[in-house]
């Protein structure tokens, strides 16, 4: 049936194509087209013009077929017809309203227009509410007519069911999603059990919420109106208790002997528990601190303390608002209920403890000298109790104390969260941020250093000495960010990753796992080989197995050189020490001039220079030369002096002066050699 | 075979898949359902081309198929009714498409109006079984029977304008 309708679609849409755009065809304005076919469309009734389109019998068939599809299906909705037959829901709900009872065979929903059903439909859906709802447990309606297919609209149906007495049960909630229906008999032995449970016990409690009681205050007091009872923080207790509370009390109290409150109230262990709370939160906090400087033993060699004592201040801050946090809550917590013998017997305990919260302090200290993570042995646990809840017998207060022990497992927790919080100073969002900065700075410095060598390779003589001064320097400092960024995962890094020394690193090494630990050890000693090309394979490696990403950017290298550049020239305005004028002025001669980057010592300043004389003007080259001249001159001075001033005193005098007027030409020269290269027309024109 | 322009035409019109006649219930269908989409891309493909020339409709099971062709000479519009039916055979057999007004007044006709198709048309049928479908028919079979006919029969002065008979 239903591919028959569709070919009478496609027939449809043929004829369609095939009559479309008539206007143009018979060469006739769409004007006047239009204007004659509301004309038609007014003359004749039975033709109507829709959407530019003229129709006449088409509904009545349309109908049929409207009709064809409610039979088979049972309802039908005009928004899905709108969409096949591609005309406008109301136009088509109007006409089809029309023909309901003539040619469709069905009834259109009183409150939704937009929905024919057939009857059959309806008795249906309503055998199969029937039959679900007969069958149930509470359930929330929506979720029945998601599983179900039953029709929204339907639920009225629902309601005649209950109302009739058909369906044994109460539909909670109104019509909206949130209803829910309870057959009667679950809310009768709902009822039942909760009266029997009290009748037994005496009291009620936390149990009614698993029961699927969702506000069991309320529902107590609508239940259970005219028994008397007493509503506690958790439970809710019945008058045969109370009076067996006060009786055993009156007694304890006549007779001055202990009243075995656990048999009372279970909740007193939990009370209890709550005594530690305070207590485990120090004792972490201090483990932690003293933790941190096994951890962070770089920190204390490299005297970074400035840092150190910022953090360990806002720690201790932070301990004295957990602290505050923690009293206060307890204090409010004590000052709820009222009447209720528990509570009052609570809130002695409560008092108590704040009297012993000033000696809290050095206990704990004492104790958090044993390094071994479980809290406290069953002893110092009765210890703790002994002082704190007083006059009790001993064999209750070890019962106690056993019954404490899990504590040690929250006590972790809050050893974890508690170091957590302090030493990984961070979300995992600043160290996302963290691993994009070290990516870039080690991308930089490798493709300095890959910059660098390319320098060295210039020079003949002094190549090893240069290549041993790169990896002393940049790769070192390479070496030291990367092996940071691993140890701060191990919560090992230092704020300063320049001054990690060999053995820091060692120390690094040996802590890590051991699939990164084989690269970063091959790079670490690639730093004492001798070639630049063993350290930048070994990064590779490295890098990738350290989840980072190298890039080899030749692009940027034109970038990279005048960065270089820049700091150089920086360095040099500033400089005074002609040694470094002469250093700085020499590499920045050489990129100038060569277009490569240079990181070489100060011993190899000769070198450079020499390097440099055939692409040098004699000029220039003369005036390095006597700067150079005279920079050993002095160097050569200031040596000897000190080593005369440790033996005689004589010829120190013309020594000095001689050091004096080294020093003044110096002086004199270093403005003309900085112009050498802060001035940039000079090196072009000589070219 | 045809000419160019008729090569260019036929090869715009989706080729059918489904081989099957009025006989098979369910496949039927399937076939119907594409000679449908083919016609209707064919028919939209002329009326692009500013050369719509003919209306067609079947009845409910499409074996019946019923229209008007028209064919313009010399600015003016000579219109024919034409029909066929579906061969049981088909679409091994091609259908015979008639135009019964002009029964009799050519050679290139058998009786009852059929029109005789070319002797290029019926081997390309048979090869093309069963990709090609009524818009094909259309295209290769009706379009070039009419614009060789016609031509030639108001030549003759066998048919003529409508209008002009009329006046």
């Amino acid at each position: 049936m239903a591919e028959w309708e569709e070919i009478r679609r496609l027939a449809a849409d043929f004829q369609r194509a095939q009559f479309a755009d008539s206007a143009q065809l018979i060469n006739v304005d769409l004007v006047h087209v239009e204007s004659r076919a509301i004309e038609v469309s007014k003359q004749d009734r039975g033709t109507h013009l829709i959407l530019g389109q003229l129709i006449d019998k088409y509904l009545d068939q349309l109908a049929e077929e409207v009709n064809d599809k409610l039979q088979e299906v049972g309802q039908v909705n005009t928004a899905e017809l709108c969409k096949t037959y591609d005309l406008p829901g109301d136009f088509l709900t109007q006409e089809l309203c029309g023909r309901v009872g003539r040619i469709i065979d069905g009834q259109v929903d009183e409150f939704n227009r937009g929905v024919i059903f057939t009857q059959a439909f309806i008795c249906r859906q309503t055998a199969r509410i029937r039959g679900v709802f007969s069958a149930l447990t509470p359930t929330p309606v929506s979720a029945l007519i998601s599983v179900f297919g039953f029709h929204e609209n339907l639920l009225y149906v629902l309601e005649e069911l209950v109302n009739s007495g058909r369906l044994k049960g109460t539909v909670v909630g109104g019509r909206q999603d949130k209803a829910v229906y309870i057959p009667e008999i679950y809310s009768r032995t709902q009822n039942a059990w909760v009266d029997s449970f009290l009748k037994q016990n005496g009291y009620l409690f936390e149990a009614l919420t698993r029961l699927g009681i969702p506000d069991p205050v309320s529902y107590i007091k609508k239940r259970l109106k005219s028994s008397k009872l007493l509503f506690l923080r958790s439970a809710c207790v019945g008058p045969e208790i109370i009076a067996q509370l006060e009786a055993s009390v009156e007694e304890a109290i006549s007779s001055q002997t202990w009243v075995d409150l656990q048999v009372v109230s279970e909740k007193f262990i939990s009370s209890c528990m709550t005594l530690f709370d305070d207590m485990m939160q120090q004792k972490a906090q201090k483990q932690e601190v003293k933790n941190n400087p096994v951890f962070l033993v770089t920190e204390e060699d490299l005297k970074v303390s400035a840092m150190l004592e910022s953090s360990s201040s806002s720690k201790k801050d932070k301990r004295e608002d957990r602290r505050k946090k923690a009293s206060g809550s307890g204090s409010l917590r004590s000052g709820g209920g009222g009447n209720a013998r528990e509570i009052r017997i609570r809130k002695t305990k409560k008092k108590n403890r704040r009297d012993g919260d000033s000696d809290d302090e050095p206990d704990t200290t004492q104790r958090s000298k044993q390094s071994e993570v479980p809290f406290l042995p069953v002893e110092k646990i009765l210890e703790v109790l002994e002082v704190k809840v007083t006059d009790c017998p001993e064999e209750t207060l070890e019962q106690l104390a056993e019954q404490l022990l899990p504590l040690t497992l929250k006590y972790q927790e809050v050893i974890h969260t508690a170091f957590l919080s302090s030493s990984s100073s961070g979300s995992s969002g600043t160290r996302k941020q963290n691993v994009k900065d070290v990516q870039e700075e080690i991308n930089n410095l490798y493709n300095n250093i890959r910059l660098f060598e390319k320098g060295t390779k210039l020079f003949s003589d002094t190549q090893q000495l240069m290549m041993k001064h790169i990896l002393r320097t940049v790769c070192t400092d390479l070496t030291n960010i990367l092996l940071n960024f691993m140890a701060a995962d191990l919560m090992m890094a230092t704020e300063n990753p320049s001054s990690i020394t060999a053995e820091v690193r060692m120390k690094i090494l040996g802590k890590l796992s051991d699939e990164t630990k084989a690269p970063l050890m091959k790079l670490h000693n690639s730093l004492n080989g001798k070639t630049v090309e063993d350290f930048l394979s070994s990064l590779e490696a490295a890098a990738e197995d350290c989840g980072l990403m190298l890039k080899k950017t030749d692009k940027k290298k034109e970038q990279a050189l005048l960065l270089h550049k820049q700091a150089l020239l920086e360095q040099l305005n500033v400089a005074e020490d002609p040694a470094l004028i002469l250093h700085l002025t020499s590499v920045l001669l050489f990129q100038n001039l060569m277009h490569c980057m240079l990181h070489a010592p100060g011993r190899c300043v000769p070198n450079i220079i020499g390097t440099l004389q055939p692409k040098l003007s004699e000029d220039q080259y003369k005036l390095l030369v006597q700067y150079q001249g005279l920079v050993v001159k002095r160097l050569v001075q200031s040596h000897s002096q000190e080593k005369k001033a440790d033996g005689a005193e004589q010829g120190g005098e013309d020594s000095s002066a001689e050091l004096e007027s080294v020093l003044k030409e110096l002086n004199s020269l270093s403005g003309t050699i900085k112009e050498l290269v802060l001035n940039p027309r000079k090196p072009s024109t000589t070219e | 075979m045809a000419d160019e322009a008729t090569r260019k035409t036929v090869s715009e019109i989706p080729l059918l898949k489904t081989n099957s006649g009025p006989r098979d219930k369910e496949l039927w269908v399937q076939r119907l359902r594409e000679e449908y989409l083919a016609l209707i891309k064919y028919v939209e493909n002329n009326k692009a081309a500013d050369n719509d020339w003919f209306r067609l409709e079947s009845n409910k099971e499409g074996t019946r198929w019923f229209g008007k062709c028209w064919y313009i000479h010399e600015l003016l519009k000579y219109e024919f009714d034409m029909e066929f039916d579906i061969p049981v055979t088909y679409p091994a057999t091609a259908p015979e498409v008639a135009i019964p007004e002009l029964d009799g007044k050519t050679a290139k006709m058998y009786r009852g109006g059929k029109i005789c198709l070319t002797d290029h048309f019926k081997p390309l049928w048979a090869r093309n079984v069963p990709k090609f479908g009524l818009a094909h028919l259309m295209a290769l079979g009706l379009g070039p029977w009419l614009a060789v006919e016609i031509p030639d029969l108001i030549s003759k002065g066998i048919i003529q304008h409508k209008e002009q008979q009329s006046s």
